[in-house]
């Protein structure tokens, strides 16, 4: 008895919601940017599950990229709060908007 | 053809000058005096390699009597070919020997004149570079090449010219020669065109010799090539810059506005005889041109007060008469009295100068008077050359001027052979007046009272060239003349015809019309019967007009340079500063205010950043979605 493919698409959507709300919401750029890491899981979810559903192995192989680029990309992300954060004493994203105009 | 090895050192003649034009341009300001002596040895130098060129040219049969040295390719494109090659035929020999010897004396001259000039080297530098400029033209074996020499002598005038340019006068005169000069040029630059389009080439062996040409090309060939040598020569309506150029230094005036360049004109029409002879009626036109040019410029030499002014128009008048030569196909006559004026112009350019330094730079003549006691050498080489202009037997003036008549007469054209001697008459009587007023009668000024003679440098040359403007006519004497002899294989025969007096009757007319000038203008400025400044009270409207030679530059300031003013101020002041400024500023100004108002979405805020991400992304989606 298979599990049916509309339930992981409905857990990768519930997930991909939590994070794109987390995103917009939250003030503190750490929690931003796990919500960030939650959505990219979603997506991971449903890219294996259309793979399975296809059988074919090319969506894992992506998700295997994506979970790659995210990696690198906290390392990055993380520098960038670090250094903020030293500089600011907060990572408010609020408060950094000097950038504008 | 005949290759001889003393004239594989034909280059050497213009390289001599061109040398010299070199070291005097980079070193001419350590060689100090030294340029001047560097300048004058190379011309002396290239003088007599000329001379002995020509006497090697003279021992070569009348008919094979052509050299040509191919030097270098200039330009090779297809069938179409421009070498650079020099070409010594009767018709070259005769201007190299008149480029170099009359150059040799003007520089010996310019050491004296321009002693203590604090740019001497530049001064020389240009001076030999425009000698060399000349002899480029005039051995030229392609037109190119001879159209190279030609705006060479151009740039090099207007540099002297504007020689002494911190005066704005000075510096006005050098563009107002140039700019006029390159109306005529650019006419001649279309010819040239016209020249390879019809036949192909411009190689003077291809292109003289019996070109196949209809008589509507030949005729717009002709007069194309005619109108750069209206310019060059300063016939009318492009004279006007000639007497202005008047401000350059006066041996600069001698060579190349009385003996060299402004000849240049006349001897490129000789040169290319053979398109008018197809065309015909260019001929009349360039008669037409001559006769006027040769009656209205010695008219306006009667109003000048300026002693280098009326020599000025005694030019543009001489060389008025040489295209009337041209005009008669008696190219012999033309080159003849090319030669003749070379000698006397240069001379009395040379004395107007002398008398100049010795008056303190004073130039108006109503100051002068009495110079004669003064300036023995300077006044009576003068005379010389006054005489030979005004066509007093023997000396060289009278053979030119009557040879053309004569031929004038002879062919029947009884209304050239009246105004030419019209024109011989007045030109009698304005070198009379420049005469009388300007060496003879009372000092009328304090500097005519204390004049002194130059200095020998500047006196030799004024003998030499008073001994040349009295023996040239020799060129001529011979029944024959020699001078048409010589050129004869160049340009062939002297046309001959039965009509009209006998020669003696000739003679006897043009001697009792220079005679009779001669002595109105004696008894007018000199004789102290008649008081001659009375006299131009009286006379003033027709003063007026000739010194401001029948107002052509008030004529011209009018009709173009009032108009081009107007059209430059509006096209800087309307269109570029409104037009063009005004819709790049538009475009700016718009650019900024759309900008603005649409700047204000950057807020910095990530968040905001984030959903405009969302929703952008959701939009895409649907879209997408839509689509398929």
């Amino acid at each position: 008895m298979r599990t049916p493919i509309a339930a992981f698409i409905v857990l990768s959507g519930i997930l991909f919601s939590i994070g794109t709300v987390g995103v917009l919401v939250r003030r503190n750029a750490l929690l931003i940017f796990m919500s960030v890491e939650l959505q990219l899981n979603a997506v991971n979810i449903a890219l294996v599950a259309f793979s399975r559903m296809r059988g074919s192995l090319d969506g894992q192989v992506l998700a295997f990229f994506s979970m790659v680029v995210a990696a690198a990309e906290v390392v990055v992300g993380l520098a960038i709060i670090v250094s903020v954060y030293r500089r600011r004493q907060s990572i408010d994203v609020d408060e950094a908007r000097s950038l504008k105009w | 053809m005949v290759a001889g090895s003393a004239f594989e050192l034909l280059w050497l003649v213009p390289a001599l000058p061109l040398a010299g034009a070199l070291v005097n341009l980079f070193f001419g300001r350590r060689l100090g005096k030294a340029a001047g002596a560097l300048a004058s040895a190379l011309m002396a130098a290239s003088f007599v390699m000329s001379a002995a060129l020509v006497v090697k040219l003279l021992a070569i049969p009348s008919e094979d009597r052509l050299v040509v040295r191919h030097l270098f390719d200039w330009i090779q494109a297809g069938s179409f070919n421009v070498g650079v090659g020099l070409r010594l035929d009767a018709l070259s020999a005769v201007m190299i020997l008149v480029v170099t010897g009359i150059g040799t004396l003007i520089h010996v001259y310019a050491n004296g004149y321009m002693a203590g000039d604090p740019r001497l080297g530049r001064f020389f530098a240009y001076l030999n570079l425009f000698v060399f400029f000349m002899l480029m033209l005039v051995l030229a074996q392609d037109l190119l090449l001879l159209y190279l020499g030609w705006e060479g002598v151009g740039l090099c005038s207007y540099l002297l010219i504007g020689f002494w340019f911190d005066k704005t006068e000075n510096a006005n005169a050098a563009k107002k020669a140039f700019v006029t000069t390159r109306i005529g040029d650019t006419a001649m630059m279309i010819g040239i065109v016209l020249i390879v389009t019809y036949l192909g080439s411009l190689d003077f062996d291809r292109i003289l010799i019996n070109p196949q040409l209809t008589k509507g090309a030949a005729t717009a060939i002709a007069l194309l090539l005619f109108a750069g040598a209206v310019g060059k020569s300063a016939q009318v309506p492009l004279h006007v810059w000639l007497p202005d150029a008047m401000a350059g230094p006066t041996p600069v005036s001698a060579l190349i506005h009385a003996a060299t360049m402004v000849t240049a004109g006349v001897y490129l029409l000789v040169r290319m005889h053979v398109f008018f002879e197809i065309s015909g009626i260019a001929l009349t036109v360039v008669l037409a041109i001559g006769l006027i040019t040769a009656l209205y410029a010695a008219t306006c030499a009667l109003g000048q007060d300026d002693i280098k002014r009326v020599l000025a128009y005694s030019t543009v008048s001489q060389l008025g008469y040489m295209f009337v030569a041209i005009g008669l196909r008696a190219y012999a006559a033309a080159m003849f009295m090319l030669v003749a004026h070379a000698f006397y112009k240069a001379l009395m350019f040379l004395g107007a100068g002398s008398v100049m330094h010795g008056m303190h730079e004073e130039t108006d003549m109503k100051k002068m008077g009495g110079l004669i006691g003064r300036m023995p050498v300077t006044g009576w080489t003068f005379v010389v050359g006054a005489l030979a202009l005004a066509g007093i037997p023997p000396l060289a003036g009278f053979f030119a001027k009557d040879q053309i008549l004569e031929i004038a007469n002879s062919t029947g054209r009884n209304l050239v052979y009246f105004l030419g001697s019209l024109g011989a008459f007045l030109s009698a009587l304005y070198m009379g007046r420049l005469v009388f007023l300007t060496f003879f009668g009372k000092p009328r000024s304090e500097e005519a009272e204390h004049a002194h003679e130059s200095a020998s440098m500047m006196t030799i040359p004024l003998v030499v060239l008073a001994v040349g403007s009295a023996l040239a006519g020799w060129l001529s004497l011979s029944p024959e003349g020699r001078m048409s002899t010589l050129l004869e294989p160049v340009v062939g025969d002297v046309p001959a015809g039965a009509a009209g007096m006998a020669a003696g009757t000739l003679v006897a007319v043009a001697v009792t019309l220079s005679v009779s000038a001669l002595l109105t203008a004696w008894v007018v400025y000199a004789s102290g019967k008649i008081d001659w400044i009375a006299l131009r009270v009286r006379l003033a409207p027709v003063q007026r007009m000739f010194a401001r030679g029948w107002y052509f530059d008030d004529i011209y300031s009018a009709l173009l340079a009032t108009p081009g003013k107007a059209v430059a101020a509006f096209t800087a002041y309307v269109v570029d500063l409104r037009v063009i400024d005004g819709a790049v500023n538009a475009i700016g100004t718009m650019v900024q205010r759309l900008a603005g108002s649409t700047r204000r979405v950057q807020t910095g805020l990530v968040r905001s950043y984030a959903l405009a991400f969302l929703v952008g992304a959701v939009g895409i989606f649907i879209y997408v979605g839509v689509r398929f």
